[in-house]
């Protein structure tokens, strides 16, 4: 299965395949830090407001994609509200993996990742920091960086196919 | 010279990011004066940011989430990249991350130093501490001396680079602490958390591969 997590509303983009598309529809509360999905309830956000399952899906997906507005190299506030609280998908316990600390794999699934950035006038700073931070996602969720792209605007993306 | 100190942490308390500034605060004590501003959430308010804007440097302290800045900081500095009245400001980040090597925090810094550039403000330099998991409980009577002495050194020379109006590369710092140590101690403290949750320490890697288990509050598991 393919996850895409998304800031769009209306996504204009295509999927091939099966595939789950998370995009804001009701409001998101932020992850407040108290690793519930930790130590409450193993692999499940302990905040009930529809976006408490995203760790168990990333552990149904082989390929996990974002698309979003490019905030200073970051997604967006949305798309990131989304993805930390899907934490649980990895395991509180360190390991040491490419000579760093990171955590220990929950699932046996491995995630190909992909980033799709949109936005005016992204710096080359922002696409470093972009893709660092994707690699670092792609080191604690023990997968692999598939593809990543910048897009000048939204319209853009229409006809991308993932 | 006025110094806001933001915590961007989402904990209203006991959060190693309000202990790194009470830190800082102590080094900077007597030589300007000091503005504490909650970030907990996603929204700025009107008053907060007028207090902002009075202030002639920022600390933005904030822990490291998934590699980045937590979301609902990453929403306030949405809020704030357009407000005019942020002028000659400089930008200070200190940055902790559960891990044991301070330079994971690398990325959540280039993120507030590309914020600066698009809001026309001047980075002076950030900080990523490692292991900022223990640093509530390594806090002793000398800051130099103990497994936090290598994080108040840093401290106290961002403190002084601040008064001076000075930029500063991004350094990185690891508690004074053995990295095995660090991480027994974290997987000890996990098993110790979810038994207090009515949970037992196998319950940590539920469901553990299954993947198409469901989930269950800790003490109602019963079965696998």
């Amino acid at each position: 299965m393919k996850l895409i997590i998304t800031d769009i509303e209306d996504p204009a983009f295509l999927v091939e395949g099966e595939h789950k598309i998370i995009k804001p529809q009701r409001n998101i509360h932020h992850c407040i830090g108290c690793f519930g999905c930790w130590i409450k309830t193993p692999g499940r956000c302990v905040i009930h407001d529809g976006y408490e399952n995203t760790g168990i899906d990333m552990s149904r997906c082989k390929e996990l994609i974002f698309v979003s507005r490019c905030c200073y190299g970051s997604v967006s506030p949305f798309v990131k509200m989304v993805q930390d609280r899907a934490i649980s998908y990895i395991h509180p316990d360190f390991v040491i993996r490419k000579g760093e600390m990171h955590h220990k794999r929950r699932y046996q699934n491995v995630i190909e990742l992909s980033l799709y950035l949109y936005g005016a006038n992204i710096t080359d700073a922002e696409k470093e920091t972009a893709r660092s931070i994707i690699e670092g996602n792609a080191d604690n969720y023990d997968g692999l960086v598939k593809d990543v792209r910048f897009y000048q605007s939204m319209k853009e993306l229409e006809g991308l196919v993932l | 010279m006025r110094i806001a100190l933001i915590n961007g942490s989402p904990k209203v308390k006991d959060s190693s990011s309000g202990i790194l500034l009470e830190d800082l605060q102590n080094f900077l004590q007597g030589r300007c004066e000091v503005t504490k501003i909650a970030m907990h959430s996603p929204d700025v308010s009107e008053e907060t940011i007028k207090e902002l804007c009075s202030a002639d440097a920022w600390v933005f302290a904030y822990p490291l989430y998934v590699d980045c800045v937590p979301a609902h900081l990453l929403s306030c500095l949405v809020q704030l990249e357009d407000r005019r009245c942020m002028r000659d400001i400089s930008i200070y980040g200190i940055v902790n991350c559960g891990f044991y090597e301070g330079i994971q925090a690398e990325p959540a810094l280039n993120v507030l130093q590309n914020w600066c550039t698009k809001a026309g403000l001047c980075w002076g330099g950030g900080l990523g501490v490692g292991g900022g998991g223990g640093i509530a409980m390594m806090s002793g009577p000398r800051p130099d001396k103990g497994p936090k002495a290598p994080i108040n050194k840093e401290l106290e020379m961002i403190a002084d680079e601040i008064l001076r109006c000075r930029t500063r590369e991004n350094h990185f710092v690891s508690v004074a602490f053995p990295r095995f140590l660090y991480r027994l101690a974290a997987q000890m403290g996990w098993r110790q958390l979810i038994r207090t949750n009515g949970g037992k320490a196998k319950d940590l890697g539920w469901p553990g591969g299954q993947q198409d288990a469901g989930v269950e509050r800790c003490g109602k598991v019963s079965a696998r």
